[in-house]
């Protein structure tokens, strides 16, 4: 078989598309839609300046997403000094599988002479997920635990590294998920707020796509330019650009409801190729409307007693956790 | 029909012998190993392959993608 584009051996078949592509052209497309997404949702900021970059913060896990995310903005703006990059990474505690992810983060960081950061829920919390996920005190599934405990870390040194974005490796795959959850958890406000932390475009992509989302303050922004990419597309770009990511399946994965969504999408897309991308394509212009229905409602969030984050509660959610699982908050790093 | 007996190497799980029809697509080999095309790549002498071709190695090595980045 050969490439469409080229002519050259193909090395894949997108069943969406039709067509056939080579490696080249296939790593291509793979950018070429990275590049298209940062664009049409405004991330290059019109005031950006080499006096005054602005600051993108990557959550850089080392599985294949983030590594991929990483790689492609790193070729995007090495020589644009209107934008600065930084990758945290953040060890979570489990004792073989981050370890090796770290390493990879390290010489992903190496490679391209990239600043790199390194946290970990045993020094922000004093616990391990090892260990949460052995005790399990809420009788929870261990990723509700580590998803709080990510999220915190990720804005709380996002704040600190002074980011303008932080940007997270998440794939078509991952998203149209997410849409579907919320689609069938009949959740509309959870859509709305879906659009607003991470799907719309910033202000500067007014126009171009129209669907500019709304400033948060309490919140450095989210940004996700990989979501324009399947799942099986980004491991491929990591296998042919032989990039240092780490493929094993965390071992507390237990993500069931998640699991089973994808699986229904998968098959749907063998029977009808395109499902994913006419999934988001809808998605996000129902988000966009949902959106603006329910802004400007009662989501006056007050501060948590013991740290200080946004919340509607006393605690927050994390400060909750971090006592269940015996922790300590005061264990963070000033 | 005539079939073809292929070895694959699921990397990290093991071997297995499949038995396909001769004019089998790789996507038809995952099938069989049961993956969706969209959750694995076929490689034939370390390259992938597009999962629309027809089989035409005896030998071949199966890359699983992993959810969760």
């Amino acid at each position: 078989m050969h490439c469409d584009k080229c002519g050259g051996p193909a090395v894949t078949h997108l069943a969406y598309s039709g067509l056939h592509l080579c490696e080249g052209c296939f790593s291509q497309s793979v950018e070429k839609r990275v590049r298209r997404r940062v664009r049409e949702d405004g991330l290059v900021p019109d005031d950006a300046t080499p006096d005054d970059p602005d600051t993108w913060v990557i959550g850089l896990s080392g599985g294949k997403d983030s590594v991929v995310l990483t790689r492609i903005l790193h070729d995007t703006f090495e020589q644009d000094p209107r934008i600065e990059l930084v990758g945290l990474t953040i060890h979570e505690g489990i004792e073989g599988y981050r370890d090796a992810s770290v390493d990879a983060c390290r010489e992903l960081a190496a490679d391209l002479d990239l600043r790199h950061e390194l946290v970990s829920y045993e020094k922000e919390f004093g616990v391990r997920m090892d260990d949460v996920a052995a005790n399990d005190p809420e009788g929870m599934a261990p990723c509700a635990y580590c998803g709080v405990f990510r999220r915190d870390v990720l804005e709380r040194y996002a704040e600190e590294l002074a980011a303008d974005k932080l940007l997270t490796g998440h794939n078509l795959d991952d998203e149209a998920q997410t849409a579907l959850m919320n689609f069938l958890e009949g959740d509309p406000e959870q859509i709305a707020k879906h659009f607003d932390a991470s799907l719309g475009g910033f202000d500067d992509a007014a126009g171009e796509t129209g669907g500019a989302r709304e400033e948060q303050d309490t919140f450095v922004p989210r940004a996700k330019p990989l979501r324009d990419v399947p799942e099986k597309e980004v491991a491929l770009y990591a296998h042919l650009n032989d990039l240092p990511a780490h493929i094993t399946e965390c071992p507390h994965a237990s993500e069931a409801y998640r699991g089973e969504i994808g699986d229904l999408l998968l098959k749907l897309e063998e029977n009808h190729p395109g499902t994913r991308h006419s999934i988001m394509a809808g998605y996000e212009r129902l988000a966009e409307a949902a959106a603006d229905a329910f802004r400007g409602g009662a989501d006056d969030l007050g501060e948590c007693d013991r740290c200080g984050a946004p919340t509607d509660n006393d605690v927050c959610r994390k400060c909750y956790l971090v006592d269940a699982v015996g922790g300590d908050i005061t264990a963070a790093p000033e | 029909m005539a079939s073809v007996k292929v070895t694959c190497e699921v990397v990290g799980e093991g071997i297995e012998e499949c038995e396909l029809s001769a004019d089998a697509a790789y996507g038809d080999l995952l099938s069989e190993l049961g993956l969706s095309r969209h959750e694995a790549t076929v490689l034939v002498d370390g390259s992938p392959v597009p999962a629309d071709a027809t089989v035409a190695a005896d030998t071949v090595r199966v890359l699983r993608l992993i959810r969760g980045g």
